[in-house]
C-alpha cells in the first residue's frame, strides 16, 4: 500500500502508463496536484507511450471507419469547457470521477426521497459513475458531465397527465439532463416533445426518445440553456413541431435554483 | 463488430479484400514524437472541435491505427477491441473541445484515451472474473505479450530505442502498456519487489523518451 513513502515520483511511469490502480492512484494525484515538476514529468512520460502505441498500429478495416465516421456525423460534440480550470487528461479527469461519487451520494439521498422517475436516468448514469467516466457510453458523458458539475440541481415535478419528470441541471454546463417515467401512452401519431421555454419563445430541444412507448428509453441531455429559461414537455404530432402546438404537461422553471 | 478476423495475422501482407493502401504501418504517423505531425494533428483537433468533419476524416486516418492496434494489444479480443476503439474515436471526435494543448500533444491524447479505455475495459472484466489467471498463467501472459508486441513494432525506431532498455525495464513498459497490467502485477508476474518495478518503469519511459527526442 506504501506510495513508496521516500519518493512518490517512482510512481510516474507506471501512472503514465495506467498501472497504478486505486487507491494508489488517487494517492498519486495529489500529490501530482502539487507537484509541478512531477505534472511535467507525467506529460513527457506520456509523450513516450505515445510512439508505444504507433508501434502497436493495426490498419482497421474500411468497414470499421465507415461505422466510425458514420458515428461521428450523427453525434453531437461536447462544448468547450468554458470558464472552467483546465481539466487535464492526466490528473483533472480522474478529479472529476472523484467530483461524480460526490455527486452520485447526493443522487442517492434524492432517490431515497421518493424520486423513483431518477431511476431510470440513475440505471443509465450510476453505471457511468460507479465505472468511471470514461468506461460508460458516449451518451453517458454528456450526462456525467452535468451530473458531475458542481453546481448540479435536481428538480422533479409531476406531469400532468400522468408520470414524474426529472431534471439534474448545471449552470456551469448550461446544460441539463431530463428523464421522466411513467408517462402516459401516447396515440401512435403523437410524440412527447421537449422545449427550452423563455422569454425570447420557445426552442425545441429535441423528441422524448422511446416515448411512443409511455416510457423513455434514456435520459436526454438538452444543452445551450440561457437565462430565464424553463424546460417544458409537451404532446406533439409523431414527427415534432416547430413550436409546441399545446400547453406543456409539465414546465420546470430552471432560474428559480441557485 | 465487424471484420475483426485477420487483424492479428496481417505479417504476411493477406487481408486481400482490403483496399490497397491500407496495409498495416502505411500512414505517416503522427505519433513517435516526430514533432511537426504532431502540431499539424493539434491544428486537425481544434478543426475538428468546431465540427469540421473532414478535419475528423483526416484525423482518424492519422490516428486510428493506433488506437485500434493499443486497443488490441490490451484487450485481445478483436470483436471487443473494434468496440472499445469505436467509443475512443468517438470521443475524440465528441470531446475534441476539451483538448488541451498546453497539457500534451494531441497524439498523446489521442493514445492515452485509448489506452486508458483498454485497459479500463480488462480491468472491469478481471474484477468480474476475480483474476483467476493472475498466477498461474503468468508465463503464458507474458509470452504472449512479447510476441504480439514483436510482432506489431513495425515502427523502426521505438523498437530501436525499447532495445535501448535493460531488459527488466523493457519487461515492465512492455508489460504494463501492451499488456494492461498494474505495477503490482507486473512485479509479481517478474517475482521482483514493487519498489524495483516503479522505478524500472520510470526509468525505462524516460530512458525511451529520450531515446525518442519527444517533447515533454
Amino acid at each position: 500500500m506504501r506510495l513508496g513513502g521516500s519518493d512518490p515520483h517512482t510512481l510516474a511511469g507506471a501512472y503514465a502508463m495506467d498501472a497504478v490502480p486505486e487507491p494508489d492512484r488517487a494517492r498519486f494525484e495529489r500529490h501530482l496536484a502539487g507537484c509541478e515538476s512531477c505534472r511535467q514529468e507525467v506529460r513527457g512520460l506520456r509523450e513516450a507511450t505515445a510512439a508505444l502505441a504507433a508501434a502497436a498500429a493495426v490498419q482497421p478495416s474500411a468497414a470499421f471507419r465507415d461505422a466510425a465516421l458514420r458515428a461521428a456525423a450523427q453525434t453531437r460534440q461536447l462544448p468547450p469547457a468554458v470558464g472552467q480550470a483546465p481539466a487535464g487528461w492526466t490528473a483533472g479527469d480522474r478529479g472529476r470521477r472523484r467530483e461524480l461519487r460526490g455527486w452520485r451520494s447526493r443522487l442517492a439521498v434524492g432517490l431515497v426521497g421518493a424520486l423513483a422517475a431518477v431511476v431510470l436516468a440513475a440505471g443509465v448514469v450510476t453505471y457511468g459513475m460507479q465505472h468511471r467516466l470514461d468506461q460508460a457510453q458516449l451518451h453517458d458523458h454528456a450526462v456525467a458531465a452535468v451530473l458531475s458539475a458542481p453546481d448540479a440541481t435536481m428538480m422533479s415535478a409531476p406531469v400532468r397527465t400522468g408520470g414524474t419528470a426529472t431534471v439534474v441541471m448545471s449552470h456551469r454546463e448550461r446544460a441539463l439532463v431530463f428523464s421522466a417515467a411513467d408517462l402516459r401512452l401516447l396515440p401512435i401519431v403523437q410524440s412527447y416533445e421537449l422545449w427550452l421555454i423563455g422569454p425570447a419563445g420557445s426552442r425545441p430541444a429535441g423528441m422524448v426518445p422511446g416515448s411512443a412507448r409511455g416510457g423513455m428509453a434514456g435520459p436526454m441531455v438538452v444543452s445551450g440553456l440561457r437565462a430565464g429559461d424553463s424546460v417544458g414537455l409537451t404532446v406533439e404530432p409523431a414527427g415534432g413541431s416547430q413550436r409546441p402546438t399545446s400547453p406543456p404537461v409539465v414546465l420546470v422553471s430552471l432560474s428559480g435554483t441557485r | 463488430m465487424t471484420e475483426g478476423q485477420g487483424r492479428r495475422g496481417t505479417g504476411g501482407g493477406g487481408a486481400a479484400r482490403r483496399d490497397a493502401g491500407l496495409v498495416p504501418g502505411t500512414p505517416p504517423s503522427p505519433f513517435a514524437g516526430a514533432r511537426e505531425p504532431a502540431d499539424e494533428l493539434g491544428a486537425l483537433l481544434a478543426q475538428v472541435a468546431r465540427g469540421d468533419q473532414d478535419a475528423y476524416r483526416a484525423l482518424f486516418d492519422r490516428t486510428a491505427s493506433q488506437v485500434l492496434g493499443t486497443v488490441l494489444a490490451v484487450v485481445r479480443d478483436p470483436a471487443q477491441s473494434e468496440e472499445v476503439a469505436q467509443e475512443v474515436l468517438l470521443d475524440v471526435w465528441r470531446s475534441a473541445s476539451r483538448f488541451d494543448a498546453s497539457l500534451g500533444s494531441a497524439a498523446a491524447w489521442v493514445a492515452t484515451l485509448a489506452h486508458r479505455r483498454a485497459v479500463d475495459r480488462v480491468r472491469s472484466e478481471q474484477k468480474a472474473a476475480e483474476r483467476e489467471l493472475r498466477v498461474a498463467s503468468s508465463a503464458v501472459a507474458y509470452d504472449e505479450v512479447t510476441e504480439a508486441v514483436e510482432a506489431r513494432l513495425d515502427r523502426e525506431r521505438v523498437r530501436r530505442c525499447l532495445g535501448s532498455l535493460t531488459e527488466l525495464q523493457r519487461e515492465s513498459v512492455t508489460l504494463a502498456y501492451y499488456g494492461g497490467y498494474t505495477y503490482r502485477e507486473v512485479a509479481e508476474l517478474l517475482g521482483v519487489a514493487l519498489g524495483t518495478v516503479k522505478t524500472r518503469m520510470r526509468d525505462g519511459l524516460i530512458r525511451l523518451r529520450d531515446c525518442l527526442g519527444v517533447d515533454s
